[in-house]
């Protein structure tokens, strides 16, 4: 095996564990914090004896960890339990969930890459001119705003004085748009090109329209972030010994900036990103509030308000898990970029 | 009411006792003029106790509402509105106890399918395993009841053709005939006598059912020897038996239910109504269809979409943009835009619910009559209704709300009086006490913005300062279901009582021993005691 | 204990040191700015009682919604009256102007919304410097000890970061400030109770012959949840900074030779490790007032505080007035902006003049 295998190895045993932990931490989270969820789910004027049986009923008259045991077991087996309120399994309400969120943090990181990058390229080569200051402006004010706070600021300007957007919701999800263009290529018609994408057509409009906001909303803070890094990177690399002799054997400056100040910059500059993907998810939540987004967050904070404990941990349980794993892909990912930190 | 800034701002430095009374007397014709009668109180409670012993089910409970008035263990606030918008696809008209019943829903030109929008989905589709309204308005489109309302909340008959009482604690239900649920099966008595026996009895449907208190009384049923009937014991008379069938208790298939497990029955639904599911796609959408074989007219919509959206802008921006044909609680800021847009309009009506302060009666400074009168004069409940609630709303003056049975016409709301409020407060012996005012944010209309409201009047008294302290609902409702001494002395809630019928609200909230009680009195236990075992159907 | 930290940061602040911040200072205006502020929001945080011009919770039912200085909001409005049960609307046009005694404007209640953002000013800084001394006080040590003594602690204690890492810090807070309730601790205000504001205010006289209204509330409410939580949620970064500075002087040769002269490993730690993360924590602490201040803000927006008197509530307030009143929103939020920023600059001008080698800026919610 070699250095790299034993380094994956060791990472991904140690994401397991943390993995192991989060569920552990969450579980513990029930016995220490007040208030039984039967009181959640019994009626006001529940009688003592009634409410002793929802709690039978639920399994929670049972020894923790017999509970506890049950819990990592149904975990393994794909399942999370069922729900308090609702009485239905928690899984398949979680992973449903889960397409709102991951196509506002992708939308939002599009938004983020298409205008920062560029805004940091030219803040660079450009320095200490009108652009660079501007560019710096804005990326200051984007680390330093509130992302809830804007997007009540562009609902009340875009949304509701020049009705240029929808104010909230998502009537028609990413892939049920493109679901559309799947039907009318799908085998039954033949693979023919499609000929009638109005269906299609109407339903990414829809789409497109009800995510711009938000996408900002939530991308605002990155755009701002990676500007500032490709910034520094780019002056970084075009300090550097190999591009001031590429300028000498007479390469084009454009070329030299673009192909390899560039390439070099973005190394540092994903990575960085793919670390924030926490704080992406958790402006992900709060953006879903203020855009009424049906997403992971709006479940995780309903079940928190209800003591709706499987379906807490359950969504909880994702979130942590995903980022654990992302984090292990993103150390590999680094470490193949540059070998050298093995040695 | 005119909010004309300059004559206001002209008034305020005037800063006279006058102008104030200017305001009030130039408030327009539109409303009712405020009363100006200091010693109101005391007289009335002169007068009850003058008042000769009642004699029906009505008197008593009207003159327990007296009692309470008088007694004030409550800040008398408001009645809550329904107010929803709808769009110009359709016909409908909104009902009072906060239900959406889709058979109502007329389209108009081609539309054939009906979009409604509600604050929340459903917790699981069982029908006698949640408690909220926004569960009901899913489950209520596929099931029905024995009896039903109509919109002004006069009982009808539904799954049953005749109701009558054989004899103390026994009633019988005639049922209907022709009637098959969505999978074909015919009803039989013995589905409503199981349907019954579910709620009320732990045993009975291996369910412990969160509806048992809303049939209260009531202690099992059995389907009738011969006809197609079924007969209902209860604890004693049982007088609101029959109004208690009219709103709740949906019947289901006995055998759909045995042969199921808790996660299938609460994601499918085998019900007797004019819509039959057609898909279920849990925190995001129910779908119906118009049941064909319904026993009456078919639905007026072929398909019937019931979706949520927690935030009132989302909801109205929905509406205003066709997507969608009913959302339910619009915001007073945002009635408007929905009145003047052409493709919508308001419907609004007074709803069930009566949002009060409890003050519980043997904590200080609660424990004294004139404190409680005091905070009830204190608040100036019509302008709190006019401005935080944008009109929609009705004062109140007794726990029982216009048009239920018991409701005492007599009583006013406490009239606005500062002065009155800070003499009862000296005559109490609490002057300089301080209070905290515990409120859920988010849970009934306006409810945090109310709560800031009264806690600021109070706070403007001489010789009392109050505060709000913001809860979770449900550690709130966790501390008031307890012990009354874990209950905080102060609190703002709200009840809906579909029932129509004062003692589903008196009984639970101020007799010893009710499950929210805040309140203990002898003689209110007594006459609602004494109206508990009398006939006199409501 | 105090007093040796004080001393430490004054011995390690070398003169150069000294004279890199001076020099920062008189050389970038981005820093003048900054410092000036976060002088302000100090200034106002402490003083709310003698600026604030009303008491940030006293209703006028009469003047809600009251636009800023310079506005006018002209606004359609329907009511409604019920006749025999049957509701009937009104519509009308209501047109309220602004006044001076209301520069930013009235909330839904009527209230002031300046004498709020002033008070808001209180609760966010509040949080932010109690709830990153508490995230100091847990992870210093820990990421102190786990790099001193590194091995099989140090894997430990860091499985415990990465799992409280493994959690958004927004989506860890909520979860924590809901389940655990929204406790808060009424702090009385001593401007107020010895009778300062009130003498004070009653002095100053206003154009107009105007006078400012002298009852202020006497308490403060401090989140005390919140700050719990934040403190919980942030600490881990003060550990890693913590292990990296121990992990880099733990075979320094005077560490060895107090090794060797029988040193208690305690006393090595609080003598030789923990002087030198000073700066780093310092800098590191002023960037995590500022992503504290959002968090808080964030939370209360939500609706997971302990307090009613926050920007972040404000706002959540004003975004149900959005279609009629924009202000009541806005600013509450230009008040978080324009704080962060000062934090962020200062931040900014610590660690380009002490270089600790901490990247980063306060932000993220």
């Amino acid at each position: 095996m070699g250095s790299f295998g034993r380094f994956l190895l060791k990472r991904s045993l140690q994401g397991v564990v943390v993995i192991l932990g989060v569920i552990s931490v969450l579980f513990a989270l029930r016995y220490v914090t007040p208030g039984s969820p039967v009181d959640f789910i019994a009626p006001l004027d529940a009688s003592d004896a009634t409410r002793r049986r929802i709690a039978e009923s639920l399994g929670l008259n049972q020894p923790f960890y017999v509970q506890y045991g049950d819990y990592v077991v149904s975990l393994l087996q794909g399942e999370m339990g069922y729900s308090y309120r609702s009485r239905t399994a928690v899984a398949p309400r979680v992973f449903a969930k889960l397409p709102a969120t991951l196509e506002l943090a992708v939308a939002a990181t599009v938004v983020a890459v298409i205008l920062s990058i560029p805004l940091g390229v030219i803040s660079a080569t450009r320095r200490h001119t009108g652009p660079d200051y501007a560019a710096t402006v804005f990326s200051f004010l984007g680390i330093s705003t509130p992302n809830f706070w804007l997007g009540v600021m562009l609902v009340i300007l875009f949304a509701v004085q020049f009705g240029v957007f929808p104010t909230s919701g998502r009537p028609v999800g990413l892939l049920d748009a493109l679901g559309h263009l799947v039907v009318i290529a799908g085998p039954e018609r033949g693979w023919a090109l499609p000929l009638n994408v109005g269906p299609f057509l109407a339903a990414m409009q829809n789409w497109l329209l009800h995510v711009t906001l938000p996408a900002i909303t939530l991308g605002t803070y990155f755009t701002a972030l990676i500007t500032r890094l490709t910034r520094s990177g780019m002056l970084d690399e075009l300090g550097q010994g190999y591009v001031q002799a590429a300028r000498a054997k007479g390469l084009p400056t454009t070329l030299v900036r673009y192909r390899h100040a560039l390439r070099n910059t973005l190394i540092p500059v994903i990575t960085v990103v793919g670390l924030q993907l926490g704080t992406l998810i958790g402006g992900a939540v709060i953006t879903e509030a203020v855009f009424d987004w049906p997403g992971l967050g709006s479940l995780i904070i309903d079940a928190i308000n209800n003591r709706d404990w499987p379906l807490i941990q359950g969504s909880l349980v994702v979130i942590g898990a995903g980022f654990v794993v992302v984090n292990v892909v993103v150390d590999a990912l680094y470490v193949r970029l540059n070998p050298r930190v093995l040695e | 009411m005119s909010r004309d800034v300059d004559r206001r701002e002209f008034l305020t430095l005037a800063g006279t006792a006058a102008g104030a009374a200017t305001l009030a007397g130039c408030s327009g014709g539109n409303e009712t003029a405020t009363e100006t009668n200091d010693g109101s109180t005391a007289t009335d409670t002169e007068a009850s106790e003058e008042l000769p012993e009642p004699e029906t089910r009505e008197e008593h409970l009207q003159r327990t509402n007296r009692l309470v008035h008088d007694d004030a263990p409550w800040i008398f606030l408001n009645r809550q509105y329904s107010v929803y918008g709808k769009s110009a696809d359709i016909e409908w008209e909104a009902r009072r106890d906060e239900r959406i019943d889709g058979y109502a829903i007329e389209p108009t030109g081609s539309k054939s399918s009906v979009t409604i929008t509600q604050s929340k989905m459903d917790t699981g589709l069982d029908p006698h395993d949640h408690r909220e309204t926004t569960t009901d308005n899913i489950v209520t489109q596929a099931y029905e009841g024995l009896l039903e309302r109509d919109r002004e909340g006069k009982v009808i008959n539904q799954l049953a053709t005749g109701y009558e009482r054989l004899e103390a604690g026994q009633v019988r239900f005639e049922l209907r005939s022709g009637v098959s649920f969505h999978s074909g099966d015919s009803l039989t008595k013995e589905d409503v006598a199981f349907s019954i026996n579910r709620i009320v009895d732990p045993e009975a449907g291996d369910l412990e059912s969160s509806q048992s208190d809303q049939l209260a009384g009531v202690t099992g049923a059995e389907p009738a020897d011969g006809d197609s009937a079924v007969i209902v014991s209860s604890d004693g008379i049982n007088p609101v038996v029959f109004a208690l069938f009219a709103t709740y208790c949906d019947i289901v298939n006995k055998s759909w239910i045995e042969s199921n497990d808790t996660a299938y029955i609460n994601s499918n639904m085998e019900g007797t109504g004019p819509f039959m599911l057609d898909t279920y796609e849990q925190d995001v959408q129910v779908v119906f269809e118009s049941y064909d074989d319904y026993y009456m007219d078919a639905a007026p919509a072929d398909q019937l979409t019931i979706q949520s959206a927690s935030e009132p802008s989302t909801r109205v921006n929905q509406l205003l943009n066709d997507e969608t044909d009913i959302i339910v609680n619009v915001p007073p800021q945002n009635i408007s835009q929905i009145q003047n847009a052409d493709n919508a309009s308001i419907s609004a009506v007074p709803s069930t619910r009566i949002i009060y302060n409890a003050m519980i009666y043997n904590r200080e400074p609660f424990d004294s009559v004139e404190f409680r009168q005091a905070m009830n004069h204190a608040v100036d409940l019509e302008s709190i209704v006019s401005n935080v609630l944008g009109s929609f709303g009705d004062q109140t003056g007794q726990p029982t709300l216009e048009g239920f049975t018991g409701y005492n016409p007599d009583l006013d709301p406490y009239p606005y009086d500062t002065d009155e409020a800070e003499r009862l407060v000296e005559e109490s012996g609490y002057a300089g006490a301080e209070i905290e005012l515990h409120t859920p944010s988010g849970r009934y209309l306006k409810d945090l913005e109310i709560s800031q409201a009264v806690v600021s009047y109070i706070d403007e008294l001489e010789n009392v300062s109050a505060s709000v302290k913001q809860r979770d609902f449900g550690t709130l409702v966790d501390e008031l279901v307890g012990d009354l001494e874990a209950s905080p002395s102060f609190y703002l809630i709200g009840w809906g009582n579909a029932a129509f019928d004062a003692s589903q609200t008196i009984i639970p909230l101020l007799t010893t021993g009710g499950a929210l009680t805040s309140y203990n009195n002898d003689r209110v236990d007594e006459l609602m005691d004494q109206a508990q075992s009398m006939g006199g159907e409501s | 204990m105090i007093r040796r930290l004080l001393d430490a940061v004054a011995g390690r602040l070398s003169p150069r040191t000294v004279q890199n911040l001076r020099s920062e200072f008189d050389t970038s205006p981005l820093t003048k700015i900054g410092v000036g502020i976060l002088v302000v929001v100090l200034v106002t945080a402490v003083f709310a009682p003698l600026l604030a011009p009303w008491n940030p919770e006293a209703q006028n039912l009469d003047r809600s919604q009251q636009p800023p200085l310079g506005f006018t909001s002209a606004e359609n409005q329907t009511t409604q009256e019920t006749v025999d049960g049957e509701v009937q609307l009104i519509e009308e046009t209501v047109q309220v102007n602004a006044t001076v005694t209301h520069p930013l404007g009235t909330d839904g209640l009527g209230r002031d919304m300046l004498s709020r953002v002033v008070y808001g000013a209180r609760t966010s800084l509040a949080v932010g410097v109690l709830g990153t001394l508490l995230a100091m006080l847990v992870g210093v040590p820990v990421g102190l000890v786990a790099g001193y003594y590194k091995g099989r602690v140090d894997d430990a204690l860091m499985r415990v970061a990465d799992v409280s890492l493994a959690f958004p810090s927004l989506v860890l807070a909520i979860a924590l400030v809901g389940l655990f309730g929204q406790a808060a601790v009424e702090v009385p205000d001593p401007l107020v109770t010895t009778g300062l504001a009130a003498a004070i205010r009653g002095i100053v006289s206003l154009p107009g012959g105007l006078t400012y209204p002298t009852g202020m509330p006497e308490t403060f409410t401090l989140p005390g949840t919140v700050i719990l939580v934040v403190g919980i949620v942030n600490w881990v970064w003060f550990a890693r900074v913590a292990r990296g500075e121990a992990l880099g002087v733990r075979d320094e040769e005077y560490v060895k030779a107090a090794r060797s002269l029988g040193g208690s490993d305690q006393f090595i730690i609080r003598r030789h490790i923990l002087p030198n993360s000073i700066t780093p924590v310092l800098v590191l602490a002023t960037i995590q007032i500022a992503a504290i201040v959002l968090l808080e803000s964030a939370l209360s927006f939500l609706g997971f505080s302990g307090t009613t008197l926050s920007w972040g509530f404000d706002i959540a307030q004003g975004r149900q007035y959005q279609t009629t009143s924009w202000w009541i929103a806005a600013m509450p939020g230009l008040a978080i902006v324009l704080t962060v920023i000062g934090i962020n600059l200062v931040g900014d001008w610590l660690r380009d003049a002490l270089d600790p080698g901490i990247e980063g800026e306060g932000g993220g919610v």
